[in-house]
C-alpha cells in the first residue's frame, strides 16, 4: 500500500529524533527504543533506519560519532543538535496539525 | 544550518567516497556484531545467529547500497563513475571510438561550418543601425531589359519629399578617382554619396573624425573625402592626425573629414554594382540631385523607414509616389515609371538563399547519416556485450542504471566528436572562405562564435541522445537466460541484423539523395563552363587607367595617349593583340546604358535599353569577338569623322528585322545625357556578347568609338602567347615612360573576371560534391559494417556448407548478394527521395533538367560501386574460412 508506506518514511524522521531527544544512542538502541515506544506496531529495518539517519545527518540534524557502549564495544552513536532540536519541534507541530485535519476528516459524518 | 551542511555533505559525497563507505562498512558491521550478540545471549548458536541476524537485516550489502542512494550529490557521482566507465570502455575499443568520433566530427563539423554561414547570410542583420528600416528602391524597367535599375536624381529628391513613412532617402554611387602626393599615384575606389547616407540612412559613425555634414554641401565650403580604414592604414599609416589635412584628390585639395571604422562594410544588394571594397567616399554634387535629367539613372536608393513601419506599406507609398510621378511629368511618356521596394537584407541575399538552404539541408542529410552510422556502430557493440550485460543484469545491477551508461556513453562519444567537429567546423569554414565568390562578401563576417557553438551543442547533445537509444533496445530486451545460454551472440542477432540493415538501407538512400544532388550542381557547372560568351579570355591581361581631365583635357591629347599606349605594347615580344574597353566583363562596376532609338521621332518613353560600351581599334579582334557583317573600328574613326557605332546581332535584329543593319542610323546616349541623342551609323554587327551575365543573353548591346567618345577611365587588354600575369611589370614601365604620374590599377588576367562569374557555381558545385564524397564514404563505412558483421554471425553456416562442399566463389556471391540486396533497396528509396529534392534545386540547375538522365547514372553508379566494394571485402573473408575452425570455435 503505497500510501502508507509514503506517511511511514515523513514519520520515520520526526521517530528518530524524538528517540534522541533524551539522549544520544547508536542504530540498533534507535530501533529498539522506537518498536518500544509504539509499543511493537513499527519495527524499524537497518534498510530504512541507516538512509534516514544519514539523510539527518547530512542536513546537520544529528551528529554521529563513534563511542564505546556499556560492553566496550565501538559503536557509532547519533545525538541531537541544535538545528535537529528546532527541526523536532517544528515537526512535532506539523504532524499535530497532520493528525488533527486528518482526524476531522475521518470523524466527519 | 541545514543548507550549510548539506552543501557539506554533497561535497563529502563526491571528494571522500572511500572514507564515507568505510565509515558506513564499520557502522552497519558493528549493528550486525551487536546483533548477533543480542540472539546469542538468548542462547543461539554463534554461527546460526550470524545466518539469521544479516537474513533479518535484508543484507548487508542491500543496506548500504540504500544508504548510498540517499546520500545528497550521489546523482553526480554515479553520474562521474558512468562517464568514467564509458570512458575506460571507450579506449579499450579504439578502432570503434575512432570511426564513430570521425564520423560524428565529419556531420557536426560540416553542420558548424555551414550553419556559421547561414548565420552570417541569412539570419545576422546587416550592421547598421535597425537594419530591419532599411529599404533598397529599384527602378524597374524590365521592358527595357533591366528589372532592377538605379533611380535618377530628380526621383530621389521625389521621395524624399513626398513620403510620409520614411526619416531619411540617401544614395549611392561608385566611381573611380586618382590620389596623388604622399607617395605613388593610385585610382581610388571611390563611392558618391549623400550627405545623409552614413548619419541618417546607415546610421553608421566615423572611427575618427565624423561623417558628411549639410554644411560640406555649401559652395563655398572646402572639397571633403572620407576614408576607409584599410587606406587610412596603408597610405597614411594609421594616423589620426590626418583628419582635417588636405589630399589632393584628381588634382584637387579635399580635406578629410574622417576616417570609417574598421569593421564598416558596405552591404549592398550584388547587381547594385556598388562594390563592398570601396576605398574613400566624397560627397555628390548636392546641386546635380535636383537638375538633371530624369533618364539620367544612376543613384543607388536607400530608405530608411520610420519606427513601426512594414516593407509592405513602405512599398504601397512608394508605388503611390511612382505613379504621381508618371502621370506628372511627360518624360516618362506613355510608360511611366515603376519602383520597386524591398528590404536592404532581404535583397542582397536573395540570389544565394536557396543555394544556402540546400547546402542547409544536405548538411542536415550529412549528419543524419553520420548518426545512422554511429548507431549503427553502438548497435554492434552492444551486440557483443549481450552477454556482458546479461552478467551484469543477474548480479543484480538495475536495468535503469544499464540504460544510463548507454545515454551517458552515447553522450560522451557525443562530446567527443562534437569537440572533434568543432575544429572540423572551423577547418571547413576557412577552406570557405577561401573559395568564398567575391559576390558573397557577407560570407566574410561568417565567425564560429557562441551562438553557432551553441547551435553545434544542442544538435550533438541531441543526437548523442538519439544515437545512444538505439543499443537500448538492447538491454531492455535481455534476455537473462537466454543470452547466458547461447553465448549471446547468436541469440540477438536477427534483431540486430535487421536493425542495422535497416539503418544501411536508409543510409544509400540518403546518400543517393546527396549525390544526385552533387551530380546535378557538377553538371550544371560543366554546362556554365562550355557557355560561348562570344568572347575569349584566356592569356589575357587587362588594366585600368584613368587620364586626369586637367592633363588630357583635348580629344587630340586623350586620343593621342590611347594610341601611343597600344602601339607601345603592340610592340612587346609577344604580345599578339591590344585593344581598350570602357567596361570589361563582369567587373561588378556600375553598368553604363540607356534607351536607343532607330528612327528620328521615334518615341524615346518606350524605347527599348541597351548596355553601351566604349572599345578601341584592335579591341574586338584581340578578344576574338565575331564580326557577323560590316566592319570594325579603325583609328580613323575619331571627332573629325562622322559618329559610328557598332551594334550586336539581337539589337540589329530587333530594331531592323529583316534587313541589313549596316549603314543603319542609331541614336543612343554615351554622354548620360538622359536622352538618346547622339547619332552615330551602324559600321558592323557583332555577336552578342555576354559581358553581364554568362547565363543569358541580356539587353541590346551598343559599341562606341572610343577615339569619337573619349570615355575615361579605359580597360586595357593586351593578349600575349605566354604567361599575361608576367607582362604586368612591363605594362606599368610603359605606362611610367608614356606618364610618370599616371596609376595602372587592376591589374589581371581576363580570365579571372569570367572565373568570377562563375565563382557562386563553382562555390556551390565544390560544396555539393564536398558532401556527396562525405556521405560516399560514410555509407561505405556502414554498409561494410553491417556486412562484415553478418559474415562474422553466419561464420558457423559459411563453414558448414564449405564442409558439404560448396565452392569458395559461391560462398562469396551469398554475401555480395546480401549486400546487393540492401544497396538495391536503398537505391530505389534514394532515386524517389532525389527525384523530389531535385526539383527544389531546380533555380539553380542550367542546362540541364531536375531529371537530368546522365547525373543519375553517375549517382547510381557511384553508390554501387561503393556497396559491391564495401561487400566484396568482407565476403572475401567469409569465403577464407577454414571450415574445421569455424565449426569448432563456435
Amino acid at each position: 500500500m503505497p500510501p502508507r508506506t509514503e506517511l511511514l518514511k515523513g514519520t520515520l524522521d520526526l521517530l528518530i529524533l524524538k528517540t534522541l531527544e533524551t539522549g544520544a544512542r547508536h542504530g540498533l538502541l534507535i530501533a529498539d527504543r522506537i518498536e518500544q515506544l509504539t509499543r511493537g506496531t513499527f519495527s524499524v529495518k537497518p534498510g530504512s533506519l541507516f538512509p534516514a539517519l544519514h539523510r539527518l545527518e547530512q542536513w546537520g540534524f544529528v551528529a554521529g560519532t563513534w563511542t564505546s557502549n556499556d560492553e566496550g564495544r565501538r559503536v557509532k552513536s547519533y545525538a541531537l543538535t541544535a538545528a535537529g532540536r528546532r527541526q523536532l519541534a517544528s515537526e512535532k507541530r506539523q504532524w499535530a496539525r497532520i493528525t488533527v485535519a486528518v482526524n476531522l476528516v475521518l470523524d466527519e459524518g | 544550518m541545514p543548507l550549510l551542511s548539506g552543501l557539506a555533505s554533497f561535497w563529502r559525497t563526491l571528494l571522500h567516497r572511500t572514507r564515507l563507505d568505510a565509515d558506513l562498512d564499520d557502522e552497519l558491521r558493528a549493528y550486525v556484531d551487536l546483533l548477533v550478540e543480542r540472539k546469542v545471549r538468548a542462547g543461539a548458536d554463534p554461527a546460526e545467529a550470524r545466518r539469521t541476524a544479516l537474513a533479518d537485516m535484508g543484507g548487508l550489502v542491500q543496506v548500504r547500497d540504500q544508504v548510498r542512494g540517499v546520500r545528497l550529490g550521489v546523482g553526480v557521482e554515479t553520474t562521474l563513475h558512468d562517464v568514467r566507465y564509458a570512458w575506460r570502455g571507450l579506449r579499450r575499443s579504439p578502432g570503434f571510438t575512432t570511426v564513430t568520433i570521425l564520423t560524428l566530427a565529419l556531420g557536426i563539423g560540416a553542420n558548424t561550418a555551414i550553419f556559421s554561414v547561414v548565420r552570417a547570410m541569412l539570419l545576422a542583420p546587416l550592421p547598421y543601425r535597425d537594419s530591419s528600416r532599411l529599404v533598397f528602391v529599384w527602378s524597374d524597367m524590365t521592358m527595357a531589359g533591366y528589372p532592377r535599375a538605379p533611380l535618377s536624381a530628380p526621383e530621389l529628391k521625389d521621395l524624399r519629399d513626398r513620403s510620409t513613412l520614411f526619416t531619411s532617402f540617401g544614395s549611392i554611387w561608385a566611381t573611380t578617382a586618382a590620389l596623388t602626393g604622399d607617395g605613388d599615384p593610385e585610382q581610388l575606389r571611390v563611392g558618391l554619396v549623400s550627405t545623409n547616407f552614413f548619419s541618417a540612412v546607415l546610421g553608421v559613425d566615423a572611427a575618427f573624425g565624423r561623417t558628411f555634414a549639410v554644411d560640406d554641401e555649401s559652395q563655398t565650403a572646402p572639397r571633403t573625402i572620407l576614408l576607409g580604414w584599410p587606406l587610412w592604414q596603408r597610405r597614411f599609416g594609421g594616423d589620426p592626425a590626418v583628419v582635417g589635412r588636405a589630399i589632393q584628390v584628381n588634382g584637387q585639395p579635399a580635406t578629410v573629414v574622417g576616417v570609417m571604422p574598421a569593421d564598416f562594410r558596405l552591404l549592398m544588394p550584388p547587381d547594385a554594382a556598388v562594390p563592398d571594397d570601396l576605398q574613400a567616399w566624397v560627397l555628390l554634387n548636392p546641386q546635380a540631385i535636383i537638375r538633371g535629367p530624369r533618364g539620367q539613372q544612376y543613384l543607388r536608393v536607400v530608405g530608411r523607414m520610420k519606427p513601426g513601419v512594414t516593407v509592405e506599406q513602405a512599398r504601397e507609398e512608394i508605388d503611390g509616389i511612382a505613379a504621381a510621378i508618371s502621370s506628372q511629368f511627360t518624360e516618362y511618356g506613355a510608360k511611366g515609371r515603376v519602383f520597386t521596394t524591398v528590404g536592404l537584407q532581404a535583397d542582397g541575399v536573395r540570389h544565394i538563399r536557396p543555394v544556402l538552404l540546400a547546402l542547409f539541408g544536405g548538411v542536415a542529410i550529412l549528419l543524419l547519416i553520420a548518426c545512422v552510422n554511429v548507431a549503427a556502430l553502438l548497435v554492434a557493440r552492444a551486440a557483443s556485450r549481450t552477454r556482458d550485460t546479461a552478467v551484469r543484469l543477474s548480479l543484480g545491477a538495475g536495468r535503469g542504471r544499464l540504460i544510463r551508461q548507454c545515454i551517458v556513453e552515447g553522450v560522451v562519444l557525443a562530446t567527443l566528436g562534437t569537440a572533434a567537429g568543432v575544429l572540423v567546423g572551423r577547418l571547413g569554414l576557412q577552406a570557405l572562405l577561401a573559395l568564398r565568390p567575391d559576390s558573397l562578401s557577407r560570407l566574410g563576417t561568417a565567425r564560429i562564435d557562441r551562438a553557432v557553438l551553441a547551435f553545434t551543442a544542442g544538435t550533438a547533445v541531441l543526437w548523442g541522445l538519439l544515437c545512444s537509444l538505439a543499443p537500448l533496445v538492447e538491454v531492455v530486451r535481455t534476455n537473462l537466460v537466454g543470452a547466458m545460454q547461447q553465448g549471446g551472440r547468436r541469440a540477438a542477432g536477427v534483431l540486430h541484423y535487421r536493425m542495422r540493415a535497416g539503418l544501411v538501407v536508409f543510409q544509400i538512400a540518403l546518400s543517393v539523395v546527396l549525390l544526385v544532388g552533387a551530380a546535378l550542381m557538377v553538371r550544371t557547372f560543366l554546362q556554365i563552363q562550355s557557355v560561348d560568351p562570344g568572347f575569349r579570355s584566356d592569356r589575357m591581361l587587362t588594366f585600368r587607367i584613368a587620364l586626369p581631365g586637367n592633363r588630357y583635357a583635348s580629344a587630340d591629347t586623350f586620343n593621342a595617349f590611347g594610341r601611343q599606349l597600344q602601339a607601345e605594347l603592340a610592340a612587346v615580344t609577344g604580345v599578339i593583340g591590344v585593344g581598350s574597353v570602357s567596361h570589361l566583363p563582369y567587373d561588378n562596376l556600375p553598368n553604363w546604358g540607356g534607351p536607343y532609338v532607330a528612327s528620328p521621332g521615334a518615341d524615346e518613353s518606350t524605347a527599348v535599353f541597351s548596355d553601351h560600351r566604349a572599345v578601341s581599334p584592335g579591341f574586338f579582334e584581340t578578344v576574338g569577338a565575331r564580326l557577323v557583317d560590316g566592319r570594325s573600328f579603325t583609328e580613323d574613326d575619331d571627332p573629325r569623322r562622322e559618329a559610328v557605332a557598332i551594334v550586336d546581332d539581337q539589337l540589329a535584329r530587333r530594331a531592323w528585322p529583316g534587313e541589313r543593319a549596316v549603314g543603319k542610323r542609331i541614336a543612343a546616349d554615351p554622354r548620360s545625357t538622359g536622352h538618346p541623342v547622339h547619332w552615330a551609323t551602324v559600321v558592323g554587327v557583332v555577336r552578342h556578347m555576354r559581358h553581364r551575365s554568362l547565363l543569358e543573353n541580356l539587353t541590346d548591346q551598343v559599341y562606341f568609338a572610343e577615339r569619337q567618345i573619349q570615355r575615361n577611365p579605359m580597360a586595357y587588354v593586351v593578349k600575349t602567347t605566354g604567361d599575361p600575369a608576367a607582362l604586368a611589370a612591363t605594362v606599368r614601365q610603359i605606362v611610367a615612360k608614356l606618364d610618370p604620374q599616371l596609376p595602372v590599377y587592376d591589374i589581371r588576367p581576363l580570365d579571372e573576371y569570367v572565373t568570377s562569374a562563375r565563382a557562386a557555381q563553382r562555390f556551390a558545385t565544390i560544396l555539393a560534391a564536398a558532401f556527396a564524397i562525405v556521405a560516399l564514404l560514410l555509407a561505405a563505412v556502414g554498409v561494410y559494417g553491417v556486412i562484415a558483421y553478418a559474415v562474422t554471425r553466419r561464420r558457423y553456416e559459411f563453414g558448414v556448407r564449405l564442409a558439404l562442399g560448396a565452392r569458395r566463389w559461391q560462398v562469396t556471391a551469398l554475401v555480395v548478394r546480401e549486400g546487393g540486396w540492401l544497396a538495391a533497396l536503398g537505391l530505389v528509396i534514394g532515386l524517389v527521395g532525389a527525384g523530389i529534392a531535385a526539383r527544389l534545386l531546380q533555380s539553380q540547375l542550367f542546362g540541364i533538367t531536375p531529371r537530368d538522365a546522365p547525373s543519375y547514372a553517375a549517382a547510381i553508379l557511384a553508390i554501387a560501386a561503393t556497396a559491391f566494394v564495401a561487400c566484396w571485402l568482407p565476403a572475401r573473408r567469409a569465403a577464407a574460412i577454414a571450415p574445421i575452425e569455424a565449426l569448432r570455435t563456435d
